[in-house]
């Protein structure tokens, strides 16, 4: 049982984070249909910014708060403009041209994301300053906590509830989920499409950067290659919740970090990716609209 | 010149062309440009076989490495572990990676196409890993010491007796893609991609098609992957990552997806480049990401694009006089009819005569969230009549005709056709037992040639099979002819004959619909359902779409339509059913309907478009 629940406390951190990247997904499939192949791949660029700030520019010497405000801040704010550029200048002109033509062209993005950051950083693994946040934790009954754990899960619900707040609360979440539902109909109403669909861009990637930061501080080590399987695992999770849906994508989110737990836990590390694409291929056969309903309007 | 070249058949260019490049590398001698070839020729055997998914069908595979696989790994372990010749684990290899397909394939090609992408995706990744951690394959290590393999006692050992092997696999895998491409399945794969919708609607059958493209698509990735195996002589589960899906990939959208010579070029590139530019050989993914979306962007058709020839319509076809084609028509149809009616009997059901019940609509109810749009209708529609479906807007006409053709299922209430339920069919299934459609925005494959559409109509009554589409036989040959011939008389029945030839966007709009009758009507149906086939239409028009409607009846084909042109439904209709509201409210013979007090308050009782309609009529 304390075995259990300690893989269980370890799932939660890391569904956490998918849940992150998860909502990338689903905000930007929600708005234009696009499976951004690059999400994970942007997490990844996130957490070597953060590197560079916090190892090579030696920020991590400075007072913790002010380190992490900035190691947070600035690849936030640096994918959110990469995520931009993607935007216009490769999807934007195909938004019109076959699904077939953008997903390839989303596919070379991705590539282009990796490849570029592995001239850039470097092939070899780089490791985030390891006692950033205090190592130490606390016992609840038999689990280990630690206070790294907790920080990091508080921080993504910090970023969730924002994210939810921002879609609810704002004239600008209002047009978002109304060109969610019909983009022609959206614009007759004088949304600038376009800006709406910059702003889910620019969404997807700072929750995607937050959470490659994140994972840089959790794991400590980080390398060019991880936003492959992130994006992946998070791209099950937002189907798992039913693609489109806000909520959907956090629960999915936590529930593949949970599976992917108990399966290193009790399985192998080594069947953990089995597991998650099983999971995948078996929601799509069986409930291709996810456990929690999509929130994508079929058209015909 | 051109013309002697497009007559010499496919197959002895391609033969041609693979000996000419075979004979030069060969007798060049150079062992490493071979080596370097056989990589070329390896790379675009896959290449070809994803062309079919990705190119004629259009679907994205990003797992394709995991055929590869699977077909390298069968024929090492049968060589290794059961000491198996090489030529005979092949038909073994292709069978797994045919049936590893199917599994897939069947559950997962009913989702929307990107949804497909991430799937196969995730199934290449599971198929590695679960290879890596397959102890008996070796596990991380792999298979080695997978033997040469023997040709009749010759064993294959050089680098050149690949070559050989590898281009006439190649040469195989062309002329079958290329036969392919221009059989009933490629114009089916080509409607699939335009608007699948409209292809399942016209009786092409599309789930089983983008199933028989995955598969065969996979079962050349098998042959590869049983090549590949012996060649290397050794086989680990890095030799089939993510990264080879992507390259393979790329190999097709740098070539052109759908071009055969495209795929050569195409693997060219990608095995090439890297050679040539060996300095630069850490960046090669990222010279091949800027290339893959720099293509999309800037030459989405590829280097060597696949070329489209605009179609020769009815080439080498007997000219028939018009009055001629008309009763061919009617022999044909009749002898269709006659045939089918047989075959009901035989079956045991009911056949029906003029007169008799043909369309037997029964309580049927459709409901949207908590709107009714079909409440509890009956009706029935007799053989050889011309039956109207009326109503404002919004009143379930349409909803009546997808529940009628299987585009959506009745919640509640039967419908029987011919003696036999059709409720929950696909659409396909129910163009085959002789209902035809048209739509109410019109949804012709706007890629395709206006005798391409009609020919794609006549999807259903094709009698070959898929090996003989491969193979290009004689019986192919002469049911394409045969198909191309009917298109013809077909179109010339709605009075297009001369603009066969255009792409169907090129059409006035009453033309357009026109040429979705003749596309619905191709298939030889009992009953055709046309949903608003004069709008847009002028009065010239609506009088020609009359005489067309009369002719179609005097086939023996019995006619239901949905039209808000009162003049023209009240002239042209036996009976008129009235929905308003999804409750049927009349039925009855044109003139008692247009003294139907309800009737008269459905269209009066509130402001409508059709006010000055009924008024005229």
């Amino acid at each position: 049982m304390g075995v259990f629940l300690q893989y269980t406390v370890i799932g939660l951190t890391v569904g956490s984070f998918y849940a992150l990247v998860a909502l990338g997904y689903t905000i930007v499939y929600g708005i234009i249909r696009l499976i951004n192949f690059a999400q994970g791949d942007l997490s990844m660029v996130g957490a070597f910014l953060g590197w560079t700030l916090l190892v090579s520019f030696g920020f991590e010497h400075l007072p913790i708060y002010i380190a992490l405000v900035i190691a947070f801040v600035i690849p936030m704010i640096g994918t959110a403009v990469i995520n931009i550029g993607i935007l216009q200048f490769a999807y934007k002109p195909l938004l019109r041209r076959s699904l077939l033509a953008i997903l390839i062209t989303a596919l070379g993005m991705s590539l282009l994301l990796q490849n570029a950051s592995e001239l850039i950083w470097g092939p070899a693994i780089q490791a985030y300053p390891p006692n950033l946040l205090p190592l130490s934790g606390f016992f609840i009954g038999p689990v280990h906590v630690t206070y790294v754990q907790i920080a990091l899960v508080i921080a993504s619900l910090l970023l969730m509830c924002g994210l939810v707040a921002f879609v609810q609360g704002t004239t600008m979440g209002t047009a978002m989920r109304a060109l969610a539902v019909d983009h022609d109909a959206a614009r007759l109403m004088g949304i600038n499409v376009d800006a709406v669909i910059r702003v889910a861009f620019v969404l997807g990637a700072m929750l995607a950067a937050a959470s490659g930061v994140m994972l840089g501080i959790y794991y400590v080590q980080i390398q060019f290659t991880m936003g492959f399987l992130l994006g992946l695992r998070a791209f099950t999770a937002a189907v798992l919740g039913g693609i489109g849906n806000i909520p959907g994508a956090m629960a999915g989110g936590l529930l593949i970090g949970l599976l992917e737990a108990y399966t290193t836990g009790y399985l192998s590390g080594t069947w953990e990716d089995v597991v998650v694409f099983g999971v995948l291929i078996t929601v799509l056969i069986v409930k291709p609209t996810g456990l929690f309903g999509e929130r994508v309007a079929e058209r015909m | 010149m051109r013309d002697r070249f497009d007559r010499t058949p496919f197959w002895s260019r391609v033969i041609v062309v693979l000996a000419l490049i075979g004979a030069t590398v060969i007798f060049n001698g150079d062992d490493y440009v071979t080596a370097v070839a056989v990589s070329v020729a390896t790379y675009a055997m896959l290449g070809l076989g994803l062309n079919i998914v990705v190119g004629y069908a259009g679907l994205l595979d990003l797992g394709y490495a995991a055929f590869f696989a699977i077909g390298a790994y069968t024929s090492a372990l049968l060589m290794t572990e059961a000491h198996w010749t090489f030529f005979a684990t092949l038909p073994l290899a292709v069978l797994f990676t045919g049936t590893a397909g199917a599994i897939l394939g069947y559950p997962t090609l009913r989702l929307r196409s990107d949804y497909l992408a991430i799937v196969t995706l995730g199934f290449g990744e599971m198929t590695r890993i679960t290879f890596n951690n397959w102890e008996y394959a070796g596990g991380p290590n792999g298979i080695l010491n997978i033997p040469w393999p023997n040709f009749f006692g010759y064993e294959l050992s050089t680098q050149a007796d690949f070559f050989v092997v590898g281009l006439v696999l190649l040469a195989i895998a062309m002329i079958f893609a290329h036969h392919l491409d221009h059989s009933r399945l490629g114009r089916g794969w080509v409607a699939i991609k335009d608007d699948e919708f409209a292809a399942e609607s016209v009786g092409v059958p599309s789930l089983r098609l983008k199933l028989l493209a995955y598969v065969m698509g996979g079962m050349w990735g098998g042959l590869a992957g049983a090549f590949f195996a012996t060649r290397i002589g050794a086989i680990d589960p890095f030799s089939f990552t993510f990264q080879l899906s992507v390259l393979v990939l790329i190999v097709i959208v740098l070539g052109g997806t759908g071009s055969l010579p495209g795929v050569l070029l195409g693997a060219l590139v990608v095995v090439g480049l890297p050679e040539v530019l060996r300095q630069f050989a850490d960046q090669r993914l990222l010279i091949f990401a800027v290339l893959l979306v720099g293509m999309m962007l800037l030459r989405p058709q590829g280097l060597w694009p696949r070329i489209r020839r605009k179609p020769k319509p009815f080439y080498g076809l007997q000219e028939e006089e018009p009055d001629d084609v008309a009763e061919r028509i009617l022999r044909e149809h009749q002898a269709q009819i006659v045939e089918r009616d047989l075959r009901h009997t035989a079956a045991g059901h009911k056949s029906s005569s003029v007169g008799d019940v043909l369309l037997d609509v029964d309580g049927v109810m459709q409901q949207f969230g908590g709107l009714r749009a079909v409440d509890n209708v009956s009706f029935q529609v007799r053989r050889g009549e011309i039956f109207s479906i009326i109503g404002p807007n919004g009143g379930g006409k349409t909803t009546l005709f997808n529940c009628i053709t299987g585009v959506q299922r009745p919640k509640r209430g039967r419908i029987v056709f011919d003696g036999r339920s059709v409720v929950g069919l696909r659409p396909h299934v129910v163009v085959s037992r002789g209902i035809g459609r048209t739509f109410q925005g019109i949804r012709l494959f706007k890629n395709m040639a206006v005798f391409e559409n009609v020919m794609v109509g006549l999807y259903p009554r094709h009698r070959t099979m898929t090996w003989q589409a491969m193979l290009h036989t004689p019986g192919e040959r002469k049911d394409e002819l045969r198909t191309l011939q009917e298109s013809r008389r077909w179109l010339s029945f709605v009075g297009l004959e001369s603009l066969a030839g255009r792409l169907a966007t090129e059409l006035s709009y009453a033309d357009q619909r026109r040429v979705e009758i003749a596309r619905a009507l191709a298939a030889h149906p009992h009953l055709v359902l046309f949903d608003e086939p004069a709008a847009g239409m002028n009065p010239t028009e609506k009088l020609e779409l009359m005489g067309i409607i009369r002719k179609i009846r005097d086939l023996g084909i019995t006619v239901v339509l949905i039209e808000h042109d009162m003049s023209l439904v009240m002239r042209v209709s036996d009976r008129i059913a009235v929905l308003d509201h999804g409750v049927l409210i009349a039925l009855d013979k044109p003139a008692a309907i247009q003294e139907d007090p309800a009737v008269i308050e459905a269209y009066l009782g509130r402001e409508d478009d059709e006010l000055g309609a009924v008024q005229e009529a």
